[in-house]
């Protein structure tokens, strides 16, 4: 059968031309639809892929990719030492706990957060996509919520992947949690703590993301957030020494802090090294109010989306 | 209820939008039927509000719309799963090849991932665009773009097609290939389609009914073929020569005393008030007993320009 490239339908016709078939492929559906959960499941894997850079230009992927890579590296030479020491690493405080390896994936969360993210929001305002999404079953909720729970997924593959491939490979190689009671509670602290801080980093880079509809201009915000929030706070709380409450507004801190209690660890946090090691001041916040900020965070920046959204002019 | 309130695909009742102190739509009363509805009317005439208020994308100040059945307002998603959609900005994805394009949003209005692979490559290919389809859009001309545009609208096999501008861009020849592709996919696909464009020539070539608008106010709403037509009179031009002298008073003078309505400028007769070939053998009569010559003698069109110059 031959097929045309412009808008006469392709089919065949009989050589005497007394009857033809006509195969114009276009044809009526009838079958299921799957309303407002299929389009926000597509609309999250479509997010993800181009998060990842899959079906795009080789140029895109490398960032992205590059940063799985630089959170996973740790992890990998960690198991490589525990299989060829073949000592209980972990126990021996030769390699760190679960809980410490957050500082390992630390730049790799930055350098996501700040130059792979601001994209997801900021490319469909500028090609016209949001147009389009609105015209389909989604509202403007949805597909926020979409976004945002793409790039929370995305980002849990950093802030969780590489924990669940250590609790594995321990695990295989003999120095994982003692018992499925410990390994349980190891895998729910890797899946709390990456989903948790995975949230906050989301809120805040969408949050920027939202403000501009240039790329260039986003990733220099969200940079500024996290590395201003980090230094300005640090320095206040721990040169200064004012209130330590003050580490609500740092991002890095604050989840970390979170972290550190889904893990049962603090307050008071032992610090081996005394009164000066890092993160002392920290370890001073109550549970509650660092539950709260983190919350405070993901409602504030979901705050600004919505409020940005609803002012744009989604429909032309 | 009137047989055109039953049959109607999309209607709206003193439909009014307002930005501020600016009226986009004027307490709008339309009735679309099945077919190509063309929305026509100069740019800011209140076009792509009317269709943002079809699909639900934005509360009018007063009045009402009902679109397949279904209010856009309090029904929107179910009725956007069933109406496609295609937006004037000649923006798209440029890194995404047409084929994912299209079928992604197929999957967004609500088609599973299997059908919708299958059916954005069929709708390209129907489009003309089988050969290209793995093509990325940034490589792509603004022809090919808006038969995109349009393959991702009918992907999901929708009741109801809005094409804001489709035509935006294309020159002449794509233009006029675009529009009847148009006509052929509601024609043969039994997709009706709702055309918004300010170029009145292209509403009257491819259009069953017609939505004009004006600076926000409702000026015809109907079947084509009823708005416009050829009984509007005979135009009639006359070569204005010095023998025989005063051969277009002449056919001035015997077609008024024949009871011709007539308007005159320079030598050119504008003639009404009685059926077409009634005109044309008193203008043929008046003619040949004048001596005069015919530079130009035409059966007079009413367009959609008319209905525009009624309303001003």
């Amino acid at each position: 059968m031959s097929e045309s490239t412009d808008s006469t339908p392709s089919g065949a016709a009989a050589a005497d031309g007394a009857a033809q078939i006509l195969d114009q492929r276009y044809r009526p559906y009838d079958g299921s639809r799957h309303g407002l959960a299929g389009a926000m499941r597509a609309v999250i894997v479509s997010s993800m892929r181009f998060t990842l850079g899959l079906g795009r230009p080789a140029r895109h992927k490398f960032l992205p990719w590059l940063a799985v890579v630089v959170a996973l590296v740790p992890a990998i030479v960690f198991v490589g030492i525990a299989t060829v020491l073949d000592i209980d690493l972990i126990s021996e405080n030769i390699l760190p706990e679960y809980h410490e390896y957050y500082g390992c994936i630390q730049a790799a969360l930055f350098f996501f957060c700040g130059i792979v993210v601001p994209e997801i929001l900021v490319a469909d305002r500028r090609n016209g996509m949001l147009p389009l999404y609105l015209s389909t079953p989604l509202r403007l909720w949805s597909y926020l919520a979409s976004k945002a729970a793409a790039v929370t997924v995305t980002l849990a593959v950093i802030t969780m992947g590489p924990l669940l491939f250590l609790l594995v490979a321990y695990t295989v190689e003999g120095s994982g949690p003692a018992g499925i009671g410990d390994w349980l509670t190891v895998l729910v602290r890797i899946l709390g703590s990456g989903i948790a801080i995975a949230a906050t980093m989301t809120a805040a880079s969408l949050a920027i993301s939202s403000l501009t509809d240039r790329r260039a201009f986003a990733v220099i915000g969200v940079i500024l957030l996290l590395l201003g929030s980090s230094l300005v706070t640090s320095s206040l709380v721990e040169t200064a020494e004012l209130d330590s409450r003050l580490y609500a507004f740092n991002l890095f801190e604050i989840g970390a802090a979170l972290k550190d209690r889904i893990y049962g660890i603090g307050p008071p946090l032992q610090f081996p090294d005394g009164d000066g090691a890092p993160g002392r001041r920290l370890s001073e916040l109550a549970t509650w109010f660092v539950l709260s900020a983190n919350a405070a965070w993901v409602l504030a920046g979901g705050a600004v989306v919505w409020w940005r959204y609803r002012r744009i002019e989604a429909t032309q | 209820m009137s047989d055109a309130a039953e049959t109607a695909i999309a209607s709206t009742t003193a439909l009014t939008q307002r930005f501020g102190p600016t009226v986009a739509l004027d307490a709008i009363d339309v009735q679309l039927q099945p077919g190509v509805t063309g929305l026509v009317g100069a740019n800011g005439a209140g076009k792509t509000t009317l269709i943002n208020a079809l699909l639900g994308l934005r509360a009018p100040t007063s009045g009402s719309a009902i679109v397949l059945g279904l209010d856009p307002r309090s029904q929107g998603p179910a009725l956007r799963s069933r109406v496609g959609f295609a937006p004037e900005r000649d923006v798209l994805p440029d890194e995404m090849r047409a084929v994912d394009f299209v079928r992604h949003l197929a999957q967004v209005r609500g088609l599973p991932r299997s059908e919708a692979r299958t059916r954005a490559s069929d709708s390209l290919w129907l489009v003309g665009l089988g050969e290209e389809r793995t093509r990325t859009l940034g490589t792509m001309s603004t022809g090919q773009r808006q038969r995109v545009k349009l393959a991702q609208a009918i992907a999901s096999d929708p009741q109801l097609v809005l094409l804001d501008e489709p035509t935006s861009g294309l020159d002449p020849t794509q233009r006029s290939e675009m529009l009847t592709l148009i006509g052929e996919i509601s024609n043969e696909h039994s997709v009706n389609v709702v055309l918004s464009s300010h170029l009145l020539n292209e509403v009257e070539s491819v259009c069953d009914h017609v939505v004009a608008l004006d600076a926000g106010r409702l000026v015809a709403c109907g079947p084509l073929s009823d708005l416009i037509g050829d009984d509007e009179g005979v135009t009639l031009e006359l070569v204005d020569v010095a023998q025989p002298a005063g051969s277009v008073d002449a056919v001035e003078r015997a077609l008024r005393a024949a009871g011709v309505a007539l308007e005159r400028v320079g030598s050119t007769l504008r003639l009404g008030g009685l059926e077409r070939d009634e005109l044309c053998d008193r203008a043929r009569d008046a003619v040949a007993d004048a001596g005069a010559r015919i530079r130009r003698l035409e059966t007079r069109r009413r367009t959609l320009a008319d209905l525009f110059e009624t309303a001003a």
